[in-house]
């Protein structure tokens, strides 16, 4: 039995040298130069047409869009939250007001959030009157200023440590950027657990944890309220309208 | 094995009584004591056959569970779940999709074996249904007495007797015998009843006269015997377990899924790997390059198909079981369709089973009579006197009579008690003549000497109708024996002395009427002088009346006849080249006329005899053209080397096989199978059941067939009639074609399911195609039609081409391949890819900033991701986004199946000439774009099964390339047509 085995194996393995190779057709797996030439440029005319006629409709559809506005929004019809610094794995701060090396990330991030909102960056803006909708019709658009020393303690100006030092940690609230957005009533970013300098579109939260020794928490959430048609509560999506966090601080 | 598949030898039958007798140690009178047959019935065991090995029923559905396609399936589910598994260790937020994907893959599969499970065992119940339960008595003599036992209980060296109508309860060397006649046809296929006497005629113990067999029947007269065998040592043992013992090789189907499976396990490794090489060069970790390559594997699997194919061949089985054939084994639906030789048994396969008179000579003149299954009056030469004084003859010189209770039958269809020959002439007389009860009631017998083998005639002595006191004396018989008796011969009513001019016309008649292979019967009538008047004693045993210078009257002959439809099924078989070959158990002679009636041997070929003399010949020499048909008897089969036999089915289109035992038949079935033929054989004997079981299918005869057989074949003709099996293999190709299209179709939507993860990985974009909706695909909107394929009418005539070649013709080729992944699959993945961005840019995300966008779009914490405008996207935002285009995707792919279903319709005629009959097809369209509609739009979809509703723009992006599959597919056709055998045939034609 193994002997046949044995046999039956040779013979498949010939069998497949064969078919990689067989000299006396001149076929190399299964086909000779010409076939393989043939079945070749077959496929690369059939490929070639289909990519040309690929290329075309992306073309066409691309001619239909409109650069500035999107032609659907319904997608994003309600804006969401982020926070910053930058949450990586979950939405939780931890650091430990004596140790710098912990909160030096923070520090990093928010800096470079807030590079954009320095006056120097900002001089080319309209200085916008406050609580009014600033409405335009292109061609050229422009944007309103948003000065960061608004964010008092949390600007960075001051401190330039964020009151991570001192144990009043900053956390930045950002509304999503949406075109074409309108919103209703006065919406606001209302946070509880809170000590709020509010100011749309940009919050900054700065807890009071004090500067004790034992470990302190706080779970903060903040929702956009006061306007009918911006959402902050939707089952799925966690960000909606709304951001929840926690901070944990070590002495 | 190979020691049943010799001979069996056999010598009971030369020994003399006394050998006999001593040899089983019994009295031949008195037979064995009950303690004897007590003893010897302890130590060998009841007198009953072996049952085959039935597979338990668990063991049945287990080969259901993962046998051939299924075991894919499996193998996909266990990918997923370690899939599944390894994320689940590695990361906590895994999706679930290889956890559903596995257990849906885990759940199609059971679905599917209990579905076919459920077929099989329905097919079975019918089988079960055919089984007689009657326990068997049997008449044994012991100590002297007689007594009535089961005939499980009869032991070898038991005295048994029979008579007409019993069955045959063990092998029986017979020591004294009384006119007996037994049906031998289960056994060796003879229609004839065979006489059986004490006398050792035969080497062959088949042939021999003194042998009667286990499970034969005694059709008239008495006989004792002593048993010889019981049980499996019996003949019809031996065969049963020479049946059961034989392997049954894989159906041509489970080959070619087989074929199939490697085909489409290849393409998975070959991308799996590929992909698996190309995300480790990305820059992917292992773990995610392994999950990558599982996950390509499995995207391979076609889920729907194994329910796919399972549901085409149960209903082409349920078509063929209103056609009068049942299928037994599933897979076994489409062997018909590549069988290219049959095997055919002649009695009651071919013919009707039924003697029936076929010719009449008298007035020198041979009559036709008509031999049809319906028997509707034809006339022939009724006004001669010859014919009124022959019918006297048949109809009074008659011992068989008709069984009470049937007159509303035909009279063809009435059961007649008696000889088959005897009851041939009285369904005639009684059709063409008058009523032969009222006959015999005018003309009441008054003496009769039966038929016996070393008489070879019958006589019988009536009163005569017209002078109530005279005697006519009838006989019947043995042509030469008959005409010995008579001095004067009839002719157009008259009386003439026999001169060397009628015996030249006697001989020729009978010459020809014995060639047509039919049994000649001669008969003669003397009216005896008025010295036998009413009243004389006739004694039969010292005969005291003349019996010489009897007038000879005529011959009758009598064929068991060709079914009506048979000719045109062979006609029909041999268009489809098919070779139809009968192998029979009967004489050379009646083989060849009906070889020659039912168009075996085709008309005016040339019949090669003499088997030996052409061997000598070397094989090139041999004209194919002027031997075409050759007749081989059993005995000359059995001193033939494989080689010769290989020949001689090589170089004969027409094959007749005589006097074939059971174990020839089985070479014969191996012979052709060697030659790589497909073979399908038929019987009904339990001679036949190895070849049927060996066959690559075995069809047995619903009606007529023994148990034995009906066990070992994978088919039966409910109606008997070979004819049915054309219609099997009309609609076995027809399977085969249909299962092509339908496994192009399912296989086409592979690709654009399996390029959206390819690309996915590659260029590292937002998921274009997710589990749930290849699913959706695979499970939902491709199913339906691609069962409604299974219904697609031939696209030219398929009776009328050569069967295919199981080496180089595969249900699925490279070609096929080519064409649903290689050309129309890619077209279709453009349809998607095309919505799949149209969405996304109008959204928001031109195709270029989604390249290598995936580790921010997948990243739950970052909810400001953003898009070609500057807009700020949450994750949730954009998993809607991404799940509308999984759904566009998907819409996409069911507007290009469209097309690819009406495409795959036909694989060479154009649409337009194969028309838009095929109603379930267009259910099939309506019902998946209902159901891809229904899945996108019903409420609360996107929380069961994450699919959104679209805009109506949306569906319409597919619609282009769903338009160019068409045409293109059109244009190829086309050429083909054009071009037959051309470039693109050879390369796309699948």
């Amino acid at each position: 039995m193994t002997k046949k085995d044995k046999k039956s194996f040779n013979q498949s393995l010939a069998e497949w040298k064969l078919f990689i190779y067989n000299p006396t057709k001149g076929e190399f797996l299964g086909r000779t130069a010409k076939s393989w030439g043939l079945i070749l440029l077959f496929y690369l005319v059939f490929y070639g047409f289909l990519a040309t006629l690929f290329t075309f409709t992306m073309w066409v559809m691309l001619q239909t869009l409109n650069d500035e506005v999107p032609k659907y929004r319904d997608q994003i019809s309600s804006p969401g939250l982020m926070v910053f610094p930058k949450p990586v794995s979950a939405l939780e701060y931890s650091f430990s007001m004596s140790d710098p090396q912990s909160y030096k990330g923070y520090i990093e991030d928010l800096k470079k959030f807030l590079k954009p909102y320095a006056l120097e960056a900002q001089k080319n803006l309209i200085d916008c009157t406050g609580g009014i909708l600033f409405e335009q019709k292109g061609p050229v658009y422009k944007a309103c200023q948003f000065p960061v020393t608004l964010l008092e303690e949390c600007s960075g100006v001051s401190d330039p440590s964020f009151g991570y030092s001192s144990g009043h940690p900053c956390v930045l609230v950002k509304m999503n950027r949406i075109i074409g957005l309108k919103p209703q009533g006065n919406p606001r970013i209302d946070c509880s657990v809170s000590k709020v300098g509010y100011l749309q579109p940009l919050v900054a939260v700065q807890l009071g944890l004090g500067a004790s020794s034992a470990p302190k928490e706080a779970t903060v959430e903040c929702k956009i309220v006061d306007s009918p048609n911006l959402k902050n509560h939707d089952d799925r999506d966690k960000f909606l309208g709304r951001v929840a966090f926690k901070i944990t601080m070590h002495a | 094995m190979e020691g049943l598949k010799k001979e069996v030898v056999m010598n009971d039958h030369k020994l003399t009584l006394e050998q006999l007798s001593t040899k089983y140690s019994v009295d031949l009178t008195k037979g064995l004591s009950p303690k004897e047959a007590q003893e010897i019935l302890t130590r060998e065991g009841p007198n009953t056959l072996t049952p085959p090995p039935t597979t338990p029923e668990w063991v049945k559905f287990c080969k259901q569970l993962f046998g051939g396609f299924s075991i894919l399936l499996w193998i996909g589910a266990i990918l997923c779940f370690m899939a599944y598994g390894i994320q689940m260790y590695f990361s906590e937020h895994a999706t679930r999709d290889n956890l559903y994907l596995g257990i849906v893959l885990a759940v199609v599969v059971v679905t599917t074996g209990c579905f076919s499970y459920y077929q099989e065992a329905k097919s079975s119940r019918i089988m079960e249904s055919f089984k007689s339960m009657v326990p068997q008595k049997a008449l044994v003599i012991r100590d002297g007495e007689k007594m009535q036992i089961n005939a499980q209980n009869v032991v070898v060296g038991d005295l048994v007797e029979v008579k007409g109508g019993d069955r045959i309860p063990a092998d029986i060397r017979l020591i004294s015998a009384e006119g007996c006649k037994v049906d031998n046809s289960s056994l060796t296929g003879e229609s004839e009843p065979q006489t059986r006497s004490p006398d050792f005629t035969h080497e062959n113990p088949l042939e021999t006269q003194n042998i009667c067999f286990f499970s034969t029947n005694c059709v008239q007269g008495t006989a004792r015997g002593i048993v010889i065998a019981t049980g499996d040592s019996t003949m019809m043992g031996r065969i049963a377990t020479l049946t059961s013992g034989l392997a049954a090789g894989k159906t041509p189907i489970a080959r070619e899924i087989e074929h199939f499976i490697h085909l489409i396990t290849s393409v998975a490794i070959f991308l799996g790997v590929v992909f698996f090489g190309i995300s480790i060069i990305l820059g992917y970790g292992w773990l995610e390059a392994v999950i990558f390559l599982i996950g390509i594997i499995v995207a391979n699997v076609p889920e729907g198909l194994l329910a796919t194919v399972t549901v085409c061949l149960t209903l082409t089985a349920k078509r063929m079981a209103r056609k009068n054939c049942l299928v037994k084994n599933l897979e076994a639906v489409e062997t018909l369709g590549s069988t290219s030789t049959i095997c055919s048994d002649k009695t009651g396969t071919l013919t009707q089973n039924r003697m029936t008179v076929a010719h009449l000579w008298f007035d020198k003149t041979i009559y036709k009579a008509d031999t049809s299954e319906e028997q509707i009056g034809k006339t022939f030469a009724k006004s001669s006197d010859t014919w009124f004084i022959l019918a006297g003859i048949a109809g009074l010189c008659n011992r068989a009579e008709f069984k009470a209770a049937q007159e509303t039958l035909p009279i063809a269809k009435r059961a007649t008690a008696g000889d088959a020959s005897e009851s041939a002439l009285l369904k005639f007389i009684e059709q063409y003549y008058s009523s032969v009860k009222e006959m015999r009631e005018k003309n009441p017998k008054v003496a009769e000497i039966p038929f016996n083998s070393t008489n070879k005639y019958q006589m019988s002595i009536h009163l005569r109708e017209d002078s109530s006191q005279d005697h006519v004396l009838m006989m019947k018989g043995a042509p030469e024996r008959i005409l010995e008796f008579c001095s004067s011969y009839m002719l157009n009513g008259h009386e003439y002395p026999i001169d060397d001019e009628m015996k030249e016309a006697f001989q020729n008649a009978y010459l020809e009427l014995g060639g047509l292979g039919e049994r000649v019967l001669g008969f003669c009538f003397l009216n005896l002088p008025k010295t036998f008047s009413k009243g004389f004693k006739f004694n039969t045993d010292k005969i005291n009346f003349p019996m010489n210078n009897l007038c000879f009257v005529g011959l009758i002959s009598m064929i068991d006849p060709p079914r009506a439809a048979v000719p045109d099924a062979v006609g029909k078989c041999r268009n489809a080249g098919i070779k139809v070959i009968m192998v029979t158990g009967d004489h050379p002679i009646t083989a060849k006329a009906i070889a020659r009636g039912v168009g075996i041997i085709s008309e005016g070929a040339k019949i090669e005899e003499d088997i030996t003399a052409q061997l000598k010949v070397p094989n090139s020499q041999i004209n194919n053209r002027e031997v075409k048909a050759i007749v081989v008897h059993g005995s000359e089969l059995k001193d033939l080397s494989s080689e010769q036999l290989d020949n001689i089915l090589q170089s004969h289109r027409e094959i007749v096989f005589a006097r074939t035992s059971p174990q020839q038949k089985l070479i014969i079935v191996e012979g052709c199978q060697r030659l790589g033929a497909i073979v399908a054989v038929t019987g009904d004997g339990v001679n036949d059941s190895p070849a049927l079981k060996k066959a690559d299918i075995g069809i047995a005869m619903g009606i007529a067939g023994s148990d034995v057989s009906k066990e070992a074949a994978d088919m039966i003709l409910l109606d008997d009639n070979f004819a049915s099996i054309v219609t099997g293999v009309e609609e076995g190709r027809l399977i085969f074609d249909n299962l092509k299209k339908s496994i192009a179709y399912t296989l086409t939507s592979n690709i654009p399911e399996i390029t959206p993860f390819l690309l996915f990985i590659i260029l590292s974009i937002p998921l274009p195609l997710g589990t749930i909706t290849i699913l959706c695909i695979d499970l939902g909107t491709d199913m339906v039609p691609a069962i409604s394929l299974a219904y697609e009418s031939a696209e030219s005539d398929i009776m009328k081409r050569a069967p295919r070649n199981p080496k180089t013709d595969n249900l699925v080729n490279h070609r096929l391949i080519g064409m649903a992944y290689g050309q129309i699959g890619v077209i279709q993945a453009l349809a998607g890819f095309f919505t799949y961005f149209v969405i996304l840019a109008e959204n928001g995300f031109k195709p270029l900033d989604l390249l290598g966008i995936r580790l921010n779009w997948e990243n739950r914490y970052l909810n400001d991701l953003e898009d070609s405008y500057g807009q700020q996207w949450t994750f949730e935002q954009r998993k809607v986004v991404e799940f509308t285009c999984q759904t566009a995707f998907f819409v996409s792919i069911v507007v290009v199946q469209w097309s690819d279903l009406i495409i795959c319709k036909t694989r060479r005629n154009s649409v337009f000439q194969q028309g838009m009959k095929n109603k379930i097809l267009i259910f099939g369209l309506l019902e998946e774009t209902l159901l891809a509609a229904f899945l996108s739009y019903t409420p609360g979809m996107d929380v069961a099964l994450r699919m959104y509703p679209l805009k109506i723009f949306w569906w319409l992006c597919a619609t282009p390339y769903s338009l160019l599959i068409f045409i293109y597919d059109e244009i190829r056709k086309f050429t083909i047509r054009r071009h037959p055998g051309g470039w693109l045939e050879s390369e796309t034609y699948y």
